[in-house]
């Protein structure tokens, strides 16, 4: 509980958590190093840039997608962004489009047990389907164009959405609704203030499990249909047998997914269920 | 003051089993209450005192016959305190006052501010429930239903989930509250203990949910658990159950 003072044992104990977080850093940092480490030693022995370029490499072509190349052989100067935010963006709208369709979805399916026998086939197929499918099928259907990855996207990421709204609708306190009626509340309200606060932390960790799915599927609807982002990238350096930049390319992806699921969706989690934090300890 | 009338109330619920008998929660029962009492509702589980309580509230519906609560002739207002706080987990503890309540005006947040102060919470305004106690919660889940300021104040067995001594500190906080705003109270409990030390009156339902005895007690208020003359007239009523048939399989 706030505001409790520790004594000494206690403090001790914290001093030793601190150690904790230390080693684990430390064990994080070492990772890294000796991951680095073997990357270099196998690309000294296998001694071919096409094959496993080396870690200085792939920096060198870090920086040329950064700031373009200084030899001005290529015309690929500064093309991180256009690219990226080309990525983003499909990701985000395609994003969107599931939740705005796995939402609702999943309300018919918590509130309704008739919509729930209806729609948990069709939903769990959808599920089911692998990532690659709905590249292929959107590419078929729209062809390369700015629709079709963005509705793989939805597609894919909406299974989960509405599996999770689903379970959270359901699970809704029902001695909350109850309390809710005899203090006169409206229908309205309760939703509002009841059932929303009820399913965001499922809507939360639906997103969280989708989004990765999400990122992969974006990809791979551009390796096949698309002429910008990470993905086509990817698949045009391969063709110019660039190992470097594909390589480079792949870092920078899973740099940017670890950054946006470390800093931003789990702060985002941890500021909006802050009164979660109590009701686990409780 | 909020005037009561039960008449010819029954409730039958479907069999639990398919084939099975139908449940008989409230047999034709008739009572009334008038005025600022404190009325106990007391008898063994299953006797029909949640579902009384819960027709009374408009949350169920009579089988047959009926119920009002009224207020100088119109619809009176209720407050209602369940055997769990039933505290939105996701909003502090000023916000939960507040939700209940239609106007966020800064009188109306000064009147919940009030509510808790009486039941010395005034240090938890902006703390989750979680943050809280189970006794504090219940707490505030008083403040909560005094805060509307009822005109008819139900209460379902609010103590049965905590352990004695918090139940007993509550016991005094609600005399305490209840002293202060008189308002008329139903109150649920399988604890004749509770009932005798609360009451004005005391209901005794039997199960079936027929009317066993309808006792009145003329002791001061606020009353102490340890006073000879409560403990005394427990010892007396607790007397007179004994000839209740109470069956071993509901």
């Amino acid at each position: 509980m706030a505001g409790v003072l520790v004594d000494s044992a206690e403090a001790s104990a914290l001093g030793t958590a601190a150690g904790l977080r230390r080693r684990r850093y430390l064990a994080l940092v070492t990772g890294w190093v000796g991951f680095v480490a073997i990357w270099w030693l196998l690309s000294v022995w296998m001694d071919s840039d096409a094959r496993l370029p080396s870690p200085g490499r792939v920096w060198d072509e870090v920086w040329i997608i950064f700031n373009g190349d200084p030899t001005n052989s290529r015309n690929d100067g500064g093309i991180f962004w256009n690219n990226f935010l080309a990525s983003v963006i499909r990701v985000l709208l395609g994003f969107v489009v599931g939740v705005a369709m796995g939402t609702p979805l999943g309300f018919l399916m918590g509130r309704n047990r008739y919509w729930r026998a209806f729609l948990k086939s069709p939903v769990m197929i959808a599920g089911s389907i692998p990532g690659l499918t709905y590249a292929v099928m959107v590419l078929v259907v729209f062809g390369i164009s700015f629709v079709g990855p963005v509705l793989a996207i939805g597609l894919i990421s909406m299974p989960y959405i509405a599996i999770n709204v689903a379970e959270g609708v359901g699970g809704v306190d029902k001695g909350l609704l109850n309390m809710s009626r005899s203090f006169g509340r409206s229908e309205k309200q309760m939703f509002r203030d009841v059932v929303v606060p009820s399913v965001l932390p499922f809507i939360f960790a639906g997103v969280r499990l989708s989004f990765s799915l999400a990122w992969k599927v974006g990809q791979l609807t551009e390796v096949f249909g698309a002429s910008q982002g990470i993905g086509f990238q990817i698949r045009r350096n391969f063709q110019l047998f660039n190992m470097p930049a594909v390589i480079a390319w792949i870092g920078l992806f899973i740099i940017f997914m670890l950054v946006l699921e470390r800093f931003v969706l789990v702060r985002i989690e941890r500021k909006l269920f802050r009164w979660r934090q109590w009701e686990r300890e409780g | 003051m909020a005037k009561v009338t039960v008449s010819k109330l029954a409730k039958l619920f479907p069999p639990p089993i398919k084939g099975g008998d139908v449940v008989r929660a409230i047999t034709n029962i008739d009572f009334e209450v008038d005025g600022n009492v404190f009325v106990s509702i007391v008898g063994p589980s299953g006797c029909g005192k949640s579902t009384l309580l819960n027709i009374l509230s408009g949350v169920d519906t009579p089988t047959s016959g009926s119920v009002t609560v009224t207020e100088a002739g119109k619809p009176a207002k209720l407050g209602y305190v369940f055997q769990d706080a039933r505290l939105l987990p996701w909003r502090s503890v000023m916000d939960n006052m507040m939700y209940v309540r239609d106007d966020a005006s800064e009188e109306s947040v000064a009147n919940a501010a009030k509510y808790l102060s009486m039941v010395g919470l005034d240090h938890t305004h902006e703390m989750f429930p979680g943050q809280l106690s189970g006794g504090m919660q219940q707490r505030v889940g008083i403040a909560r239903a005094f805060s509307v300021e009822p005109d008819l104040l139900l209460m379902d067995e609010p103590f049965s989930h905590l352990d004695a001594m918090t139940a007993r500190s509550l016991r005094d906080h609600l005399q305490d509250l209840w002293s202060r705003t008189r308002k008329t109270v139903l109150f649920v409990t399988h604890d004749v203990m509770e009932a005798v030390q609360l009451s004005d009156r005391i209901i005794v339902l039997a199960p079936g949910g027929v009317i066993y005895d309808d006792i009145s007690i003329d002791l001061p208020h606020p009353r102490k658990a340890s006073d000879p003359k409560v403990a005394t007239l427990q010892a007396e009523i607790l007397g007179q159950f004994e000839n209740m048939q109470i069956p071993a399989v509901e």
